[in-house]
């Protein structure tokens, strides 16, 4: 079981940085995933994940609380924003953002500001809000930087895009948050169900586990889970962006043979 | 039923798609049109991203024009010589059009670009379309004949340098002319994902003076190569083509097609063109709608992947 040692390594390692988490609590949440791929066909509209795992609370005061975060591989993305010019609406304005995860989940025992504060939740990138990301200059847009003259309208800018960001994949679901996601059950089991929609992007997911009480971290596990697109569609994707001349020259073929083929066909009919 | 559209990377009903590449090819067939120019718009109108939905549209036509063209290329009403001359400006033009397209891609404009080409093209053929079916339809209803109306001489044009003989035209023109319609008619097939017959076939009949019985062979000629070029440029310069989308779409395209040929022999012709021109007017309505009514989400996202 390498896989499960390397977790237990980076566990060990993370409580290490962490400092402040005592070894002993080391495994204080014990966590696993129903399955470590999804595989993306032509028939795929999503899927359901079961996240799962056992706390140990020895502390007898305060509530303990489970938090589990899905996060896809990260990317850096373009946002642009329309202005009215000339009477119709065009996108006037860009910033790239990045790296931020292409898929971000998180579902909690309670609203998450009822279980750790702020700060805590910002070390951990607990919640879209708290995502960090850089802002990366536009190679394509702005050859000029007199369009953002100092770093105070750059940082605003950047809080407002993000806002944005976090917006608009949520409306496509692909960035969720779940205040009553995960079930406790019986002071010792939890469970958390994910749905995970179609549109997808594909590559290494992180899962992450924490246990909090009192409003700090103290049990952490951390996973990996693949998403891949297989078939048909892997193929052609990968065709499209390796091949792309010999996978235009398929896409012509296989017009011709279809419009030859119904043609004749229709004929004899 | 779902299914999964690798390079717009959505999901998409099938009945739709196929539904709607049905209803676009029955159209087509019936008004004898390519269709290029209401299958893009719809495309976009359900949520396909409008880069992938002009670059496999254009992998479509190619299909269509196959299985049209087909039929005139076995009447022998092609002009090979003229078809070759069109489609040399042609495929200059959709390597101009798709250079276009990337490059306002990269800024972020190539989505007005398709709206604003498809809003002042729409609306100018569909309001001549629709000017010129309702005068024919009051000179019937008043019993007189239809005048055909002669276009001015343009012969000038057609007395440029660089003459050629058409002999399936009977023409002996300069291939200047060709060759600028076919160059103007490749760039709106790279940005617009359509065959562009709708400007070919007047320009072939009223500029250039061909005869109509080789007209719509040698348009159709023409696209097949055109769209091609257009399908395998969009593949290399953008990785637009979706090739599940275009199938899907051809499979109900061609279909359609037959059907509705069958359906227009038995309708009017003026009555037909006003109801098309009616269509072509309330599709450039709602983009032109779309583009000065303030959308609900002003901010729009593009992966940039992960690039360091």
């Amino acid at each position: 079981m390498t896989h499960k040692t390397l977790l237990f390594r980076c566990v060990l390692g993370l409580l290490g940085m962490m400092g402040t988490i005592p070894t002993a609590h080391a495994n204080a949440l014990v966590a696993d995933l129903s399955k470590d791929q999804i595989r993306v066909a032509s028939n795929f509209t999503g899927e359901k994940i079961l996240l799962f795992g056992a706390i140990e609370t020895t502390a007898t005061q305060g509530a303990s609380d489970v938090v589990v975060v899905v996060r896809g591989p990260a990317e850096n993305f373009t946002l642009r924003q329309k202005k009215r010019v000339a009477g119709i609406w065009v996108n006037a304005e860009a910033l790239t953002l990045g790296p931020l995860p292409g898929y971000y989940a998180v579902a909690s025992t309670r609203p998450l500001d009822e279980i750790a504060p702020v700060s805590e939740r910002a070390k951990h990138e607990i919640g879209p809000e708290n995502l960090r990301f850089n802002l990366l200059e536009d190679i394509a847009q702005k050859p000029d930087s007199a369009a953002h003259p100092d770093d105070g309208t750059q940082a605003e800018d950047g809080a407002l895009y993000h806002d944005s960001f976090v917006r608009i994949k949520s409306q496509q679901k692909l960035y969720s948050v779940d205040p009553t996601g995960v079930r406790i059950i019986g002071a010792r089991l939890f469970r958390a169900e994910l749905t995970l929609p179609s549109g997808l992007p594909f590559g290494t997911y992180i899962t992450e586990f924490f246990l909090f009480q009192d409003g700090r971290v103290i049990g952490y596990q951390t996973g990996e889970l693949s998403v891949e697109i297989t078939g048909l569609e892997h193929l052609l994707q990968v065709a499209a962006h390796d091949m792309p001349l010999l996978y235009g020259l398929f896409g012509v073929f296989i017009a011709g043979v279809m419009g030859w083929g119904v043609a004749t066909l229709f004929r004899r009919v | 039923m779902q299914i999964y559209l690798p390079i717009a990377e959505m999901s998409a009903n099938i009945v739709t798609l196929i539904g709607m590449g049905g209803l676009v090819g029955f159209m087509s067939g019936m008004f004898g049109v390519g269709g290029g120019f209401l299958m893009t718009p719809l495309l976009i109108f359900i949520g396909i991203p409008p880069a992938v939905a002009v670059a496999s549209e254009a992998n479509q036509i190619v299909a269509s024009s196959v299985s049209g063209g087909l039929a005139h290329w076995q009447r022998r009403a092609v002009d090979i010589r003229m078809g070759l001359i069109l489609m040399s400006g042609g495929i200059a033009g959709s390597y101009a059009g798709v250079q276009l397209f990337k490059l306002l891609r990269a800024l972020g404009h190539v989505d007005l670009l398709i709206s604003l080409s498809y809003v002042i093209f729409l609306s100018v053929i569909g309001g001549l379309m629709l000017r010129e079916s309702l005068h024919a339809i009051r000179e019937t209803r008043r019993g007189r004949p239809i005048r055909v109306r002669r276009p001015g001489q343009h012969s000038w044009i057609l007395r440029l340098p660089l003459r050629m003989r058409f002999r399936q035209s009977r023409l002996y023109i300069s291939v200047i002319p060709p060759l600028l319609i076919g160059f103007l008619v490749g760039v709106l097939s790279a940005i617009m994902g359509v065959g562009g017959g709708f400007i070919m076939v007047p320009a072939m009949i009223y500029l250039l003076r061909m005869p109509t019985n080789v007209v719509i062979g040698t348009s159709l000629f023409q696209i097949i190569f055109v769209t091609s070029a257009v399908t395998i440029l969009h593949a290399v310069e953008n990785q637009t083509v979706d090739i599940v989308l275009a199938v899907l779409l051809m499979i109900g395209g061609v279909i359609g097609a037959q059907f509705g040929a069958i359906v227009g022999q038995r309708l009017r012709g003026e009555e037909l063109r006003a109801l098309l021109a009616l269509i072509v007017l309330g599709v450039a309505s709602k983009l032109l709608l779309d583009l000065v009514f303030q959308p609900e989400e002003l901010f729009s996202i593009q992966r940039m992947g992960t690039g360091s």
